[in-house]
């Protein structure tokens, strides 16, 4: 049973006060790291996070209610399955974010995806992403962990990435050859075959694995490294499931376990550097309140964000909670985001890379309104 | 573009390889590559001549079903077993799967059809459709992902776009992939019967959702969500399982019923009425009635829509000249697709007249770009489909290699995979990457282990590369590098 509560019952202005110290934009190597993990196909944050202390809740689904979850506080519970993260909540070191979303309302899986890591109010508007833009102010490097580079870290300008790849039989090239290669290309295609070295895309170097778990692994021991990246992006798909979409046991409790190992995983190889990360999630939308016809839930708007890591000081649930009565609902369906999930991603960005509120709001997410929610967090 | 003949059948196809002669004509060329019938063809070993593809590698749909069901009631009989040992029962489940699988076979006839087939432009629409209307893989649907590709999408290259949709529609795997065979109406009898019984049914809009989205009008007509939960109202009803519909067509055709007659109807357009919403429903101001028919109305009017064939103009114009095409080279083929009602053969006809009048560059997907190189090149690289995979996989030997169906997941433009519904991108960024890199040079290298007749100086006059590049090329080391540094350059990666 956790026993800190720090419950923030605060209205939306309470908690969006600004002028907190600024912190300077510092010339010395970055301390703080930043993990991205991408939950693609929309997260039921009900689910993961069930406001337990709404009598709503179960009148709007019934069957979608964890029987045992943690007891968070008098609100507030979360699935049994993050067993990791509820311990890194014990332990000051996590918070969740509740009813909350980039400002999106338009339940597409590929615009809500675009907006996320874009960055911005309008989908494929940008060709960069809010968290490449930090990167390049802040000059530091990042790895994603994937086939392709993700839109949220386009935009910066030392970018790698790690999916290691299974084809047998193939005779490398020389290095000399690589940058024979490279030179015929400009830009950033120039870039990325940089990163390549004939020792690299040796195979049976490294773990072979690609699944989510193994990947964060990698990313984190990289991580920990002195010049390694301070920015990794790690992607756990598959939460697009309407139908049957698992209650204690089944497909997206499943999920939660996964994403509770990658929090718990990322932590163990970051080891030292863990007291200088921070970790959060994404996901594109919440779900419907009610379940659909088919024991699931159908695309929505609010939905929960998990963080973790050392940069935290004290756990907390931050939430202006909407309530989950009919009338309380998004268009009498979903629940409402009462915190503009981009104040997240820039407080989180405040912390680890040390960069200044305003620079943040104007120059990574074009948006001067931003507010500030750094102390809630960090403070 | 079409000046270099070399470079305008990679535009539109696959390049011709060395053994191929150019068209005198490039116009009357275009012409018979859209209306012309063709004949599949394939090499049966890797280095021996190309034939015509085996009919017995043809499979119908209802053949797909029948070993999908084969495969079903053997792996349950093997697992069953209480002679066998756990190591015993893997290796004969997997025998069988080989004995009785289809998707390999399917793998192996899109590759043979891109690397040696007549109908290098029919097959670039095919992949450019299949992908618009994306069934991820996965399980049991892989048996039938060929169905789609080659019956429904090539099958239908030259209808009219509104019945390419319905046929998209009322396909067993697109009605599987987007849970279209979850969702039942709710004031279905079937929802009515689960109530009484206290259980709840009812809609999942997902493939609604996705069929105005995606398939048809885009976010851009402004539809609201009663718009997407009236079309899920129409559409509920239609769709099963392919594992369900696999069950039902080999218990039906175990107990002897050779008439396709009720089983054809159902397995073609799987349809239950009593899971069919009553009453009449409203999409984007236009009424439906009750009924089957209503579906065929409702993609009628998606198709028919004016955004329709905006946001497939567009999309055809970016596929196959370049992402920075022009607006007034969208608005030819636009105007085409009003003119002609949404005749495909005729908007074919018009994308590759304003692809010919393009200067713009379009980087190519990974599968397009291998199939390319080795066509052009004229790489053995594609083993045949009677090699078997012995080399590739040395502990279990089996019918076929599957290394063709492995790189297209490497290079993460495989048709067989799961992924997400809006398709690969058309997108250069979204496929420039450090790993996108290795694979491309990975598989270059693998290409060149297979004899090519053209090396890299070759291709490099041929498709006119730039000045930079060559030098490139002349400055590597040995011809597998030179042959690397030609096919991972802009100039092979572009066109």
């Amino acid at each position: 049973m956790l026993t800190r509560r720090h419950f923030l019952s605060g209205t939306g202005a309470g908690l969006f006060l600004s002028g907190y110290p600024v912190h300077g934009f510092t010339k010395n190597a970055i301390k703080g790291r930043i993990v991205v993990v991408l939950l693609e196909g929309g997260m039921d944050g009900l689910l993961a996070v069930p406001p337990i202390g709404d009598d709503n809740l179960f009148k709007q689904r019934r069957a979608l209610v964890a029987s045992n979850p943690l007891k968070l506080n008098p609100l507030f519970g979360i699935h049994p399955n993050f067993k990791n993260f509820s311990s890194m909540l014990l332990n000051d070191e996590a918070s969740i974010i509740h009813a909350t979303s980039f400002p999106y309302v338009g339940r597409s899986h590929f615009e809500g995806q675009n907006v996320l890591q874009g960055g911005m109010l309008a989908p494929f508007s940008i060709k960069t992403g809010w968290l490449g833009r930090a990167m390049d102010i802040a000059k530091t490097a990042g790895k994603a962990m994937s086939l392709e580079t993700p839109l949220i870290i386009r935009g910066a300008n030392d970018l790698d990435n790690f999916y290691p790849a299974r084809i047998k039989h193939s005779r490398l090239p020389s290095s000399e050859t690589l940058r024979l290669i490279q030179s015929t290309h400009l830009n950033n295609a120039a870039k990325v075959i940089g990163k390549l070295t004939k020792n690299s895309m040796k195979m049976g170097v490294v773990s072979q694995a690609r699944d989510p778990l193994s990947l964060a692994a990698e990313a984190g021991r990289a991580m920990r490294e002195k010049d390694g990246p301070r920015v990794a992006v790690v992607k756990i798909p598959q939460f697009d499931d309407h139908s049957e979409i698992g209650t204690d046991t089944g497909h997206h409790p499943e999920l939660f376990t996964l994403v509770d190992r990658t929090f718990g995983k990322l932590k163990s190889e970051l080891k030292e550097e863990w007291k200088n990360t921070i970790v959060l999630t994404m996901t594109e939308f919440g779900r419907t309140v009610k379940e659909n016809g088919s024991a699931g839930t159908d695309h929505g708007y609010g939905s929960v964000g998990l963080l973790a890591g050392g940069l935290i000081n004290r756990s907390s649930v931050v939430a202006n909670w909407p309530g989950l009565s009919n009338k309380d609902l998004y268009e009498k369906r979903d629940l409402y985001a009462t915190i503009d999930y981009r104040s997240i991603c820039a407080a989180c960005l405040e912390a680890a890379f040390g960069l200044d509120h305003d620079v943040i709001s104007e120059r990574v997410f074009l948006d001067k309104t931003i507010p500030r929610t750094y102390g809630h967090i960090f403070g | 573009m079409s000046d270099n003949k070399h470079k305008w059948a990679r535009k539109v196809g696959f390049g011709f390889g060395p053994n191929e002669l150019l068209p005198t004509d490039v116009e009357s060329w275009n012409n018979s590559q859209l209306t012309s019938n063709f004949k599949s063809v394939g090499v049966a070993k890797r280095y021996s001549d190309v034939e015509i593809w085996p009919q017995e590698y043809n499979f119908s749909f209802e053949d797909r079903l029948r070993r999908a069901g084969e495969y079903n009631e053997g792996k349950k009989e093997i697992e069953n077993s209480k002679k066998l040992t756990s190591v015993e029962k893997k290796k004969r489940v997997r025998t069988l799967r080989d004995q009785t699988d289809v998707a390999l076979f399917d793998v192996y006839k899109f590759w043979n059809s891109a690397i040696y087939g007549d109908d290098m432009v029919k097959q670039r629409l095919t992949h450019f459709w299949t992908n618009h209307f994306t069934v991820g893989g996965g399980g049991r649907r892989n048996y039938i992902i060929g169905d789609f590709i080659y019956r429904v999408i090539y099958g239908n290259l030259n209808a009219s776009f509104d019945e390419l949709l319905y046929k998209v529609t009322t396909h067993v795997g697109m009605l599987d992939y987007l849970d279209n065979a979850e969702s039942v109406g709710e004031r279905s009898e079937s929802a009515r019967w689960a109530r009484r019984n206290g259980k709840t049914q009812g809609l999942n809009d997902n493939l609604a959702r996705e069929l105005l989205e995606l398939h048809s009008v885009s976010p851009e007509r402004m539809y609201t969500e009663d718009d997407i939960r009236n079309s899920a109202k129409i559409l509920a009803g239609w769709g099963a399982h392919t594992d369900s519909v696999i069950r039902k067509f080999y218990r039906e055709r175990r107990r002897g019923n050779p008439a396709i007659g009720s089983l054809g109807k159902f397995i073609y357009e799987p349809y239950f009425k009593d899971r069919a919403e009553p009453g009449r429903k409203i999409v984007l101001d236009n009424k439906f009635r009750s009924g089957k028919k209503s579906l065929r109305q409702l993609t009628d009017m998606l198709a028919n829509d004016d955004f329709t064939a905006r946001h497939l103009s567009k999309k055809l114009a970016i596929h196959f000249i370049g992402e920075s095409v022009n607006q007034s080279e969208i608005d030819f083929i636009y105007n085409v697709w009003k003119d002609s009602k949404g005749n495909l053969e005729e908007i074919h006809k018009e994308v590759l007249n304003v692809t010919a009048r393009s200067k713009e560059r379009k980087f190519l997907w990974p599968s397009t770009w291998m199939f390319q190189a080795i066509r052009f090149s004229g790489s053995s690289f594609l083993p045949g489909f009677e090699d078997g995979n012995a080399s590739f996989y040395k502990a279990v030997p089996s019918k076929l290699n599957y290394e063709p169906k492995k790189i297209l997941e490497e290079l993460g433009n495989s048709f067989w995979e799961s992924r997400q519904p809006d398709g690969y991108s058309e997108r250069k960024d979204d496929w420039v990457s450090t790993e996108h890199f290795d694979r491309r040079i990975k598989v270059a290298s693998r290409i060149y282990s297979f004899q090519p007749d053209r090396q890299g100086e070759e291709i490099a006059e041929l498709l006119d590369f730039s000045d930079n590049t060559k030098i490139a090329i002349d400055k590597a080391s040995n011809m597998r590098d030179k042959f690397i540094v030609a096919l991972c350059s802009p100039d092979f990666m572009e066109v």
